[in-house]
C-alpha cells in the first residue's frame, strides 16, 4: 500500500512566554498509507491536535522527520506545502467550523476556489455532486445557522472531500454532536473514505468512535501508544504479537498498514 | 488566469455576504470618488465656458492685438499698409481689425443705439463666433451695395425676427441713412446684452461710420506667441517711431490657465475626502480582518497560499472601492450632464462638451488606488495569521 504520510522520531516543542519548553510530542512514529482508517484517542490537551496539524502540513515538527508522499517536508517551500494540502488533505474539524454566511453549496465550493484548471471551472457541479453524495443536495441553498449539528458536519464532510483528497484529517469530528448522530456522521465519513480510497485519520476521545476504526492509537502525554479494538494500550502491530492479538481479540485489526516503531 | 479569477469570485463572494458592513464604508469613498470626478468634470465645462466667452471678446489662444498710439493718431491708411505687411511677412491666415462705433439703427419699434463692431471676416474665426442661424462674413461680402451686418439675439429681436433667407433690411438712422441686410445671427454675450452688429471695415467705411479707436488682431501659433510679438513690435517701432507700440496676446490663456487655482483647491478638498474615506475603509478592513481570522484559518486548511489570502483580501477591498468608483463616477457625470448645472455654470456655451474622459478616469482611478492601500495592510495581517491558532476551537 503506497504511503501517503510518515512520521519518524517526530518531536514538537514549544517555548512558553517564560522561556520554558513544552514538549507536546515526543518521538512520534508514525506511519498513514492510502486506504488506512486510523484513529487517535487521547485526552485533552494531549498533543492530538498538533499531531494532526503536522499529518496536514498545517505544521512542521521541531525534530524528527515527516515525509508527505515520499517527500521530506521540510524540503517543500510554504506555498508548495499550501497547494500539497489543499489537493491532498481534507479537514474536518469539531466545530464544523462552516463559513458563516455562505449558503451549504457556497461552503463546499470554497475549497475549489484554491484548485487549478477543470475543477475550478466546473466548482458548483462537483459541489452538488459531494452534497448529493451526502445526502444534502436538497438544503444546497441553505445556511449554515439553519442547519442542525448533524447537517452542518455533513456539509464539513462533503466540504472536506469535494477536491478528492488522498487524505482525511478529522478532529475529534462527533465531539459537538449526539451519540446517534455521531455515529451516523462517522458512519458516513467512513463510507466517503472507503468509496474514494482515502486514508481517514480521525482525532477522538471518544473510545466508540475510535473502535470503529481498522487500527488505533493513543497519545499520552506526547507519546504514541497503538491500541487494540477495545481502546487499552496494546502491542506492536507487528511479528508473533500481532497474530497473537488477532486471533484472540474479538474485533479483527485492520491490515497492518498502520504501524508503530518504537 | 485561474488564480486571479479564482480571487475574483472570492472577493466578489465576501462583498456579496458583508454587503452592509461594506456598503457604508463604500459610501465615502463612492462621494469623495463624485466630489473629486465631479470637481474636474464641472472645472471642464466652466473652462470651456469661460474660454468661449473669453475667446469672443480676446479672441482664441493665441491672438495679438497690435495698436499703435501716440501724442497724434497715425495715418490710417499708412497703418493698414503695416498691418497688412507684417500679415504678408510672417504668413498669418487670420487678421482682422477691430473698431468700435456707436451707430442708431431704425427698428420697427422706434430708433436704437446699437454697438456696431467694425472687424475683418477673420474675426469670426479668431473669436470662434458659432452663429445661431445664417452665415459669418465671406470676403466678397464687402462688394455689396447694402453692408452685410451679422448681428446679435438682442438687434435680431429689436428687428422683428425677420426670415434670413429673405435678405431682410434694416436702415441707420443719423445723418446718412443706409440699408444693411442681416445676414448672420449670434447669440448675445449675456442674457440682457444691448444689440450689437457687426459689420466689414471696408463697408463701414463706406457708411462713413466714425470708429472709436480701433486694434488689428493676429492669430498665431501659441508657441510663436511670445516670438512674433517681439518682432511685430520691432517691425511697427521702425515705422511708426515716436509712437508706443502694442503687439500683446490678449486672450484668455495669455497668462496661464485662470481657472486652474480654483480647481486645484477644490480637487484638493475631494483629495483630502477621499483620503477620509480611505481611512474609514482601513478602518473597517482591519477590524473584519481581525474577525475573519478563524475563516482565514480555514481557508489555509483547504490550501489557500498566504499569496492568495493576501490577494483575497486586497481584492476585496480594490473590488469594493471599484464598484463604489464606478458609482461615484456615474453621480458625477448626471451631475456634469445635468441641464441646469451645464446652463448655470457655462452660460457662454451653446453646445456643452463631453463628460471629460480623463475625470472618469480619474475618479476611478483614485478608488482603486484607495482600495488597493486600505487593502494592503489588512491583507498583511491576514497573510500573518497562524492558521493552528486559528482554526482551534
Amino acid at each position: 500500500m503506497e504511503s501517503l504520510v510518515s512520521l519518524r522520531g517526530v518531536t514538537r516543542t514549544v517555548v512558553l512566554p517564560d522561556d520554558q519548553k513544552l514538549h507536546i510530542l515526543r518521538g512520534i512514529d508514525l506511519e498513514v498509507s492510502a486506504g488506512d482508517h486510523t484513529a487517535i484517542i487521547g485526552r485533552s490537551g494531549c498533543g492530538k491536535s498538533t499531531l494532526l496539524n503536522l499529518l496536514g502540513l498545517l505544521d512542521v515538527p521541531t525534530d524528527g522527520e515527516i515525509q508527505f508522499l515520499g517527500t521530506p517536508v521540510l524540503q517543500i517551500g510554504g506555498n508548495a506545502r499550501a497547494r500539497l494540502r489543499g489537493s491532498t488533505v481534507g479537514f474536518v474539524f469539531q466545530q464544523f467550523n462552516l463559513l458563516p454566511g455562505r449558503s451549504a453549496l457556497d461552503n463546499v465550493i470554497t475549497p475549489l476556489l484554491y484548485a487549478r484548471g477543470r475543477d475550478f471551472l466546473r466548482r458548483r457541479e462537483l459541489a452538488m455532486d459531494m452534497l448529493d453524495r451526502v445526502g444534502l443536495a436538497g438544503r444546497a441553498r441553505t445556511m449554515p445557522n439553519m442547519l442542525s449539528g448533524g447537517e452542518q458536519q455533513r456539509v464539513a464532510i462533503a466540504r472536506a472531500l469535494v477536491r478528492r483528497p488522498r487524505l482525511i484529517l478529522a478532529d475529534e469530528p462527533t465531539g459537538a454532536l449526539d451519540v446517534e448522530t455521531g455515529q451516523s456522521v462517522m458512519a458516513l465519513l467512513d463510507q466517503v473514505a472507503t468509496e474514494s480510497a482515502a486514508a481517514l485519520v480521525t482525532i477522538t476521545h471518544d473510545s466508540n468512535v475510535a473502535a470503529l476504526a481498522r487500527s488505533s492509537f493513543r497519545l499520552d502525554s506526547g507519546v504514541l501508544h497503538p491500541l487494540d479494538g477495545q481502546g487499552t494500550p496494546g502491542v506492536a502491530l507487528s511479528g508473533p504479537a500481532l497474530s497473537a492479538l488477532v486471533s484472540s481479540g474479538p474485533a479483527p485489526l485492520g491490515p497492518p498498514s498502520s504501524e508503530v516503531r518504537r | 488566469m485561474i488564480g486571479f479569477m479564482s480571487a475574483m469570485v472570492e472577493a466578489w463572494q465576501e462583498l456579496r455576504i458583508n454587503k452592509v458592513r461594506i456598503l457604508l464604508a463604500l459610501l465615502g469613498v463612492a462621494l469623495s470618488v463624485a466630489a473629486l470626478t465631479s470637481v474636474v468634470g464641472v472645472g471642464n465645462l466652466a473652462r470651456e465656458g469661460f474660454k468661449a466667452s473669453s475667446e469672443r471678446t480676446g479672441g482664441r489662444s493665441a491672438t495679438l492685438a497690435l495698436g499703435v498710439n501716440g501724442p497724434t493718431q497715425p495715418d490710417p491708411a499708412r497703418l493698414d499698409v503695416a498691418y497688412q505687411s507684417i500679415v504678408d511677412r510672417y504668413g498669418i491666415a487670420f487678421s482682422s481689425h477691430e473698431g468700435h462705433a456707436e451707430q442708431p439703427f431704425q427698428f420697427p419699434r422706434g430708433v436704437q443705439s446699437v454697438q456696431l463692431v467694425v472687424v475683418d471676416p477673420g474675426y469670426g474665426v479668431i473669436h470662434r463666433l458659432e452663429l445661431q442661424q445664417g452665415s459669418w462674413f465671406a470676403s466678397d461680402d464687402e462688394q455689396r451695395l447694402a453692408p452685410a451686418v451679422v448681428v446679435s439675439e438682442a438687434f435680431y429681436n429689436a428687428a422683428g425676427r425677420p426670415d434670413l433667407a429673405l435678405q431682410p433690411g434694416v436702415k441707420t438712422a443719423g445723418e446718412q441713412e443706409s440699408n444693411t441686410v442681416i445676414i448672420g445671427v449670434v447669440p448675445n454675450t449675456w442674457p440682457d446684452a444691448p444689440p450689437t452688429a457687426y459689420i466689414l471695415s471696408g463697408a463701414a467705411k463706406q457708411m462713413g461710420v466714425n470708429q472709436l479707436g480701433g486694434q488689428f488682431s493676429v492669430w498665431v501659433q501659441d508657441g510663436q506667441a511670445e516670438m512674433l510679438s517681439a518682432a511685430i513690435q520691432a517691425d511697427l517701432a521702425q515705422q511708426f517711431p515716436e509712437m508706443n507700440i502694442m503687439a500683446q496676446r490678449m486672450d484668455f490663456a495669455a497668462h496661464g490657465d485662470p481657472l486652474a487655482p480654483v480647481q486645484l483647491v477644490v480637487g484638493g478638498i475631494a483629495g483630502l475626502v477621499l483620503l477620509l474615506g480611505a481611512v474609514g475603509m482601513l478602518n473597517i478592513s482591519m477590524v473584519t480582518v481581525r474577525y475573519r481570522v478563524r475563516e482565514i484559518g480555514i481557508r489555509r486548511s483547504f490550501g489557500a497560499t498566504s499569496g492568495r489570502i493576501f490577494l483575497g483580501v486586497m481584492m476585496e477591498s480594490v473590488v469594493a472601492t471599484a464598484v463604489a468608483g464606478l458609482a461615484g463616477v456615474m453621480v458625477a457625470v448626471a451631475v456634469v450632464k445635468h441641464p441646469w448645472i451645464q446652463s448655470k455654470v457655462a452660460p457662454a456655451l451653446s453646445q456643452y462638451p463631453p463628460f471629460p474622459i480623463e475625470a472618469a478616469m480619474l475618479g476611478f482611478g483614485a478608488a482603486v488606488l484607495v482600495g488597493a492601500l486600505a487593502g494592503a495592510i489588512p491583507a498583511l495581517v491576514a497573510v500573518r495569521v497562524k492558521v493552528i491558532d486559528a482554526i482551534r476551537f
